[in-house]
């Protein structure tokens, strides 16, 4: 299998120079347009501790190993909208980013809980101002970080303090600042809360958002479910939820059980078959059936002239992965499920296990017009960028 | 039935970690909470229902293990089934570990010949060379042990290989196992199973597998999916099940739910665990894309009875 894939690559990217990628795939030229993000913060405040856990999938405890940043350092995130997150060193002045701070959409800073002295705010402060010139749309996030470290009261009180902290000394400077109206979220590696703000973060990035939210709002009135999410696989991030409020802990339970799923897939895993959902156009192929997964010739799928990514732009018959697990026993009992919707979104949703057993063709019949709509959107989305 | 069960080693190594987090659904981040363990804690842990593990978790201060070698030796020592001996990886005092060790093992020898020991070396996260460390302690460990038998496991409470530790300490319990095996693979014949794994219900140690049986083995490996090929997989898939199940338990527990059933089409495979019998879950592994969920749930429902009868046949 992961010769498939290599040859794949092989053939995509020849391709890519005469034509944009094709939906599925995961490489992204520079001819897309990505949102970009600016995150910042003093040194060891935990920047690039926070990218590393939400999308390289690094243990938290490993974060005390990373190396200090000493250059602006962009990745490139493939979520529902392609983003180019800029992790900036401790020492980095709105002069010395080198593009004016108005081209980004969103600007993170990141403040270390216990840092309750002037340095952090003052250097927000001249960030935000810099910022609020050029762009006033400009999403300010403040990511109150590493909450784990105090007690439950010290963290509350600590975070209100650099909240009022930051205001007023926007206020001080001058009345016009009023109107920059920053989020502040409580963060930790160490659990959800990471995930949480920055989801938050997300949305206001994510310009069919209000899309999105109706499609699942109508989910849920006809699956009489009390909460769905559309969570980016990769990053347990959830691209969007109904209208019914976040519950904390439900939240979790859903970030939880993607976890826990994406590490079943691999577990049974058997090396023998390739696959057993093989997508349509490989199966046509009597070349790739017989070779079994070994090496093979990137021949029959170079000849076609189109590279096999561009074949799962959403058949009918194709495979999406789900699975369910029903929780008891608080009556009448819940079930909570997962549908892949596209390569990188799956949709979970909290069901009464009553209508998911008595009810579960009409349930995904739900599930099929959902995803329809999401491939729609992702697919305009991904047009606008290109063509932009 | 009831087995005894001794936990013992230096005071710190970790013996009462692993029982809550084995025992009692703990999260391995919760541990740091324990207190050290006074004298004996006695715990009994319904295991299989009619299976009563009886859980000595011995303090390992050298007061306590002083008096456990003399005052208290013949109560500690008699009649134990199983003696787990925590060594903990980074020890200051290997050479006192040692000696104690040596000193239970005599104990054990005097009252409990038949009973069976396993040692773990524990708190492997914080060892840089593991499989170093390992070899040199198994070394060290078979020549003290001289003619007696053990089996030595590296753990850590912060991945899968405490499971599979513990699953192989229960397994020496249970009687008949092997049985189980048998009936297991007959079954994952009759769902089309690639492999059929039963858990224990509290704990998810894994009792017994389709493939594990003894005399069954070779030819049961599995290759009941209709395109006859030889699933290869991943070899500690069983101990990284237990560990996932029991995360997610701990998830569920906290929004005030349990966790009942779990059931996945993935592009990989498909996979049902359900409730077998009172006190086991049961997990099915499918490869054949043909195979759908439902039926398989069918096959489980059906079984139950079969396996209730076997699982108390097997215990008395």
């Amino acid at each position: 299998m992961a010769a498939n894939h290599v040859s794949y690559d092989a053939t995509s990217s020849n391709g890519r120079a005469s034509r944009p990628p094709l939906n599925g795939s995961r490489h992204s030229s520079s001819s897309i347009q990505r949102t970009k993000v600016l995150v910042l913060g003093l040194r060891r405040s935990g920047k690039s501790s926070i990218q590393q856990v939400l999308f390289n999938n690094l243990p938290p405890k490993q974060s005390f190993y990373l190396e200090p940043t000493y250059r602006i350092v962009k990745t490139q995130i493939d979520t529902v909208v392609p983003l180019e997150l800029w992790d900036t060193p401790g020492h980095a002045t709105p002069e010395s980013i080198g593009i004016p701070i108005g081209q980004f959409r969103s600007l993170i800073f990141v403040i270390d809980i216990r840092d309750l002295y002037n340095q952090p705010i003052t250097k927000l402060v001249s960030f935000v101002t810099a910022a609020y010139q050029s762009n006033p749309d400009i999403n300010i996030e403040v990511f109150v970080h590493k909450s784990e470290k105090l007690q439950e009261d010290d963290k509350i009180e600590n975070f209100r303090h650099i909240q009022e902290r930051v205001t007023d000394r926007l206020l001080d400077l001058a009345p016009e600042y009023e109107n920059i109206q920053p989020n502040f979220y409580l963060t930790s590696i160490y659990d959800h809360s990471l995930h949480e703000a920055f989801s938050r973060v997300l949305h206001k990035l994510i310009d069919s958002l209000p899309y999105l939210e109706d499609m699942l709002n109508v989910f849920c009135a006809n699956s009489q479910s009390p909460k769905a999410f559309l969570f980016d696989t990769k990053s347990r991030l959830y691209v969007a939820t109904d209208a019914s409020p976040v519950d904390t802990a439900t939240h979790n339970l859903c970030c939880d059980y993607l976890e826990m799923l994406t590490s079943f897939g691999t577990l049974y895993k058997s090396t023998a078959s390739t696959s057993r959902h093989s997508p349509p156009t490989t199966s046509e192929d009597p070349q790739l059936l017989s070779s079994n997964g070994a090496s093979l010739t990137p021949s029959p799928t170079t000849s076609t002239g189109v590279p096999p990514q561009s074949s799962k732009k959403h058949p009918k018959e194709m495979f999406y992965p789900s699975a369910a697990t029903s929780l008891h026993p608080s009556t009448p009992g819940t079930t909570l499920t997962y549908h892949e919707i596209t390569s990188s979104l799956a949709l979970l949703a909290l069901v009464p296990t009553s209508v998911y057993e008595g009810r579960r063709g009409l349930l995904e019949y739900n599930v099929v017009f959902f995803r329809e709509g999401v491939q729609e959107i992702c697919d305009v989305e991904k047009e606008t960028r290109e063509g932009g | 039935m009831k087995k005894k069960v001794l936990l013992m080693g230096a005071s710190g190594s970790g013996k009462t970690s692993m029982r809550s987090l084995i025992f009692s659904n703990n999260p391995a981040s919760l541990t740091s909470r324990l207190g050290a363990t006074i004298d004996v804690e006695q715990n009994h842990v319904r295991f299989l229902g009619d299976l009563i593990l009886n859980l000595w978790d011995c303090g390992g201060q050298d007061s306590f293990m002083d008096s456990y070698l003399t005052t208290q030796r013949p109560t500690i020592f008699q009649q134990v089934g199983v003696m787990i001996y925590v060594f903990d990886a980074e020890s200051h005092e290997p050479i006192k570990d040692m000696e104690y060790y040596r000193d239970c093992l005599e104990g054990l020898r005097y009252f409990s010949p038949e009973a069976a020991i396993f040692i773990l070396i524990h708190k492997m996260d914080l060892i840089r060379e593991p499989q170093q460390l390992l070899d040199k302690r198994r070394q060290e460990l078979q020549e003290v042990s001289g003619d007696v038998s053990i089996q030595l496991f590296g753990t850590t409470i912060f991945d899968q290989t405490l499971y599979k530790a513990w699953s192989s300490i229960v397994h020496t319990l249970i009687p008949n196992a092997s049985i189980l095996s048998k009936h297991l693979s007959i079954f994952a014949q009759a769902c089309g199973a690639t492999e059929v794994i039963l858990f224990e219900r509290t704990t998810f140690l894994v009792i017994a597998t389709s493939s594990s049986g003894t005399g069954v083995a070779s030819s049961a490996v599995p290759t009941y999916a209709k395109d006859g090929s030889d699933h290869q997989l991943e070899p500690t898939r069983y101990e990284r099940t237990s560990e996932l199940i029991k995360a997610f338990k701990y998830t569920c527990s906290r929004v005030r739910e349990e966790f009942h059933t779990l059931e996945l089409d993935l592009h990989d495979f498909s996979a049902v665990l359900d409730e077998l019998t009172k006190n086991t879950y049961v997990l099915v592994i499918l490869h054949d894309p043909t195979i759908e969920t439902a039926a398989v749930k069918l096959n489980i429902r059906l079984a139950r009875s079969k396996f209730e009868t076997l699982q108390a046949d097997s215990l008395n």
